[in-house]
């Protein structure tokens, strides 16, 4: 209720282009910026922060660097992997409790790892269709407070207790309960369908493309150095804000060596024929944290004098038959990005900056080894040969993953936020715009990944 | 700011032993049947360099329904500098009962954002002792600033009645002017509030005052049932408002009836907006949703 009969801000404000949708040209979406909160590892600084408290802090943070104190946003879109049933409008509500006017409206997606690209992607696509003028894309996720849910026993009767009308039928439904029931039921990183591990899994995908534990441990290594020195360059200044008390992801390690990650124990595919090569420095724990992109038309991002660093070119998902191990399960994006390149007309060469998002530094190097087999580039990508070799300079040049840590559905935010502003940062190279590619691995056998441009 | 200068504490003080002493000192009082006379301490009292403790900060933004923000909500700094008021009110020399004291009013002003990281000199002191129709009132007023600065951050002045008790000088009572009509709105939420809110609330706050954690313990000090914390309701309201209120303003509540527990009770809150200016001022009321009796209504306000 309202003193004055006006609920929001001001007036809504209709689109001033009139022409029907078939006439109408798809234009540009651009990142203006991006903001995040530090990744924590789980268990640290944020165990007792919900889903809701730390996008709404990447959001406050988002609003307070690009002034949109009262600013009605086209669509606000994020979600979480881990989400309590409770959550179903966790993104609408993180909205209704920020600074943005409250007739924002707001839409939860879930797709794994790859939620948080998937957001940029879609709602990209609504402004180049010129359905809005504005967005905000996000993800977050921790893993410290999860969801547990009661025992399937124990929700059945439960259900049945609420349809149970007389007390002899209630005492039925009772007796039915077993003390195992009363055991709750967390959730897990486990493959529904086969029971192994997301770790597991990519020890078999590992295993298969001989990768050799040096090559992940050097590639863990690279991740450290490169978020460190990220870090010490003021590179996250504008792209990250401190929330309780942490002002750097607290997974990094700064000083980490090569021959201290070599002491590390194997964790995963330890009953494998082929030797244990993944451990706990190459691969990502499980993290908390949220992140935020701010996306629009080139218009509306002149007409509020914001920056304009990248434009999102395209996007392609993937998915692979992994459940009887025709591939690894993490191996989705080696199929995406050759189809991605094609229909854009560009090869691996074309690109500047990489970023593969390192679940495991397995995952980053089964893919590039996918690439460069020849027999994967006829057999499975219908190529004459091999798909092409990446310069690994231009590989996760400001640390990834490994590093930063991977609250699951803030990692593609992450990734975006940062790539826009070194795209923005290189601008032109060859008399072309810089180019970045982006790819994402998702539990279920998918990956999601994405061409971004320099303006 | 008061003028004497205060007496400095070397920590913030235990409420759990406040109570305790306040009960002893009542039971003194009525054997010997002695008081204070009827002035105020001069002298407040100040404790420096708190910090607020960030997981009790977060278990009182969820409770109150606030997002788990890095600064301190305003209601958050009252339950902070809370311990410090009462010590004042602990003193040997205030004349009046603590226990069995009645909230009347509260009036804060936010004036700067605080953030939990920041270290804070907190004083507190009693002022405006006067006559009320059905005793005695006084202000208890507390004020926050950055540690070793002058830099006032919060302010909070909450006026408390001694019921039944008349000092002797203090004789111009406040006239009664009858109880004002209320006639409830439409509400725009409905709060269920649960036999534990009061001990909830307790736990993150550190007020253990008998009246709100269990029958038994209300029934020992007068009160028909456990009753809801009056700054539990004043911050949910505020947190209610929402974020379109900024990081400074002006917080008033006057609270009428008790919310006896368990309780539905309607809100409405009433915002004022004006097209490009955005916000202006909300005012909230909160009444028993069965009986319409009213239980508080405050505003708040840019500062």
């Amino acid at each position: 209720m309202s003193v004055n009969g006006q609920s929001g801000t001001g007036p809504h404000e209709f689109a001033s282009h009139t022409t029907s949708g078939a006439a109408r040209p798809v234009r540009r979406a651009v990142i203006v910026g991006g903001n995040r909160i530090p990744f924590a590892r789980s268990g640290g600084a944020y165990t007792k922060s919900s889903n809701q408290d730390m996008l709404t802090a990447a959001l406050d943070g988002l609003i307070a660097r690009f002034g949109l104190q009262d600013e009605r946003i086209g669509e606000v879109a994020a979600g979480a992997v881990l989400k309590h049933s409770r959550d179903f409008n966790l993104t609408r509500e993180a909205v209704l409790g920020s600074a943005l006017s409250a007739e924002t409206p707001a839409y939860d997606l879930q797709q794994a790892c790859a939620t948080g690209l998937e957001t940029v992607l879609g709602l990209a696509n609504k402004i180049k269709l010129g359905q809005i003028d504005s967005a905000i894309a996000g993800g977050v996720d921790s893993a410290s407070d999860a969801p547990i849910a009661v025992s399937e026993g124990l929700r059945e009767v439960l259900l049945d207790l609420s349809r149970a009308k007389t007390l002899p039928q209630r005492l039925q439904v009772l007796s039915r309960l077993r003390p195992k029931d009363l055991a709750p039921d967390a959730p897990s990183t486990g493959e529904p369908r086969t029971g192994l591990s997301m770790g597991e899994h990519q020890a078999l995908t590992t295993a298969q493309w001989n990768i050799s534990r040096e090559a992940q441990d050097e590639l863990a290594f690279n991740s450290h150095r490169n978020l460190s020195a990220a870090y010490d360059a003021g590179f996250f200044d504008d792209l990250l804000t401190p929330y309780r008390g942490l002002a750097k992801d607290s997974n990094l390690r700064a000083d980490t060596t090569l021959e201290k990650l070599a002491t590390l124990k194997p964790v995963f595919g330890k009953n494998l024929g082929a030797e244990a090569t993944m451990t706990a420095g190459n691969s990502t724990p499980l993290t908390d944290g949220a992140s935020t992109v701010l996306l629009a038309s080139e218009d509306w991002a002149d007409a509020h004098d914001l920056p304009k660093l990248a434009t999102v070119v395209d996007g392609e998902a993937a998915a692979v038959d992994f459940v009887h191990g025709k591939d690894g399960l993490l191996m989705a994006p080696s199929f995406a990005i050759p189809r991605l390149l094609a229909r854009n007309g560009l090869t691996l060469d074309d690109f500047d900056f990489f970023e593969i998002h390192e679940a495991f530094a397995g995952t980053v190097l089964s893919t590039l080894a996918a690439w460069e087999d020849e027999e994967f580039g006829r057999t499975r990508l219908g190529l004459d040969g091999a798909f092409g070799s990446i310069d690994r300079t231009k590989l996760n040049v400001n640390g990834s993953s490994l590093a930063a840590g991977h609250p699951f559905a803030a990692t593609g935010g992450r990734i975006v936020a940062s790539l826009a502003k070194m795209l923005q940062a290189k601008g032109t190279i060859d008399g072309r715009p810089a180019r970045g590619l982006i790819s994402i691995c998702a539990a279920g056998g998918q990956g999601v990944v994405a061409i971004l441009e320099a303006l | 700011m008061n003028t004497v200068p205060p007496v400095i504490l070397g920590e913030m003080p235990s409420l759990s032993k406040l109570y305790v002493n306040a009960a002893a000192q009542a039971a003194r009082r009525r054997v010997l049947g002695t008081h204070n006379g009827s002035s105020l301490p001069a002298t407040g009292h100040e404790v420096r360099g708190v910090k607020a403790d960030v997981g009790n900060l977060t278990a009182y933004q969820h409770l109150i329904g606030l997002t788990a923000r890095d600064t301190l909500p305003a209601g958050y700094l009252h339950a902070l500098a809370f311990p410090l008021a009462m010590s004042v009110m602990n003193r040997d020399d205030f004349p009046l009962p603590l226990l069995g004291m009645i909230h009347l009013s509260n009036h804060v002003e936010q004036r700067s954002p605080v953030l939990f990281t920041e270290s804070l000199d907190i004083q507190a002191w009693v002022e405006n002792l006067q006559g009320h129709r059905a005793g005695t009132q006084l202000d208890v007023v507390a004020e926050v600033r950055g540690a070793g600065t002058p830099d006032i951050k919060w302010t909070g002045r909450s006026s408390y009645l001694a019921k039944g008790v008349f000092l002797p000088g203090i004789d111009k009572p406040t006239p009664y002017n009858g109880q004002t009509e209320f006639t409830p709105p439409d509400p725009t939420a409905i709060w269920h509030l649960g036999v534990d809110t009061g001990r909830a609330y307790a736990a993150v706050s550190g007020d253990f005052n008998p009246i709100h954690l269990s029958v038994l313990s209300a029934k020992a000090l007068g009160m028909r049932r456990t009753i809801a914390h009056g700054m539990y309701l004043a911050s949910r309201a505020l947190a209610d408002v929402g974020p379109a209120k900024g990081e400074t303003f002006t917080w008033d509540v006057t609270f009428d009836a008790p919310v006896f527990l368990p309780a539905r009770v309607a809100l409405d809150i009433s915002t004022g907006q004006t097209p490009g200016e955005g916000w202006q001022r909300s005012e909230f009321v909160v009444w028993n949703h069965r009986s319409g009796r009213r239980h508080f209504s405050g505003s708040v306000a840019p500062l």
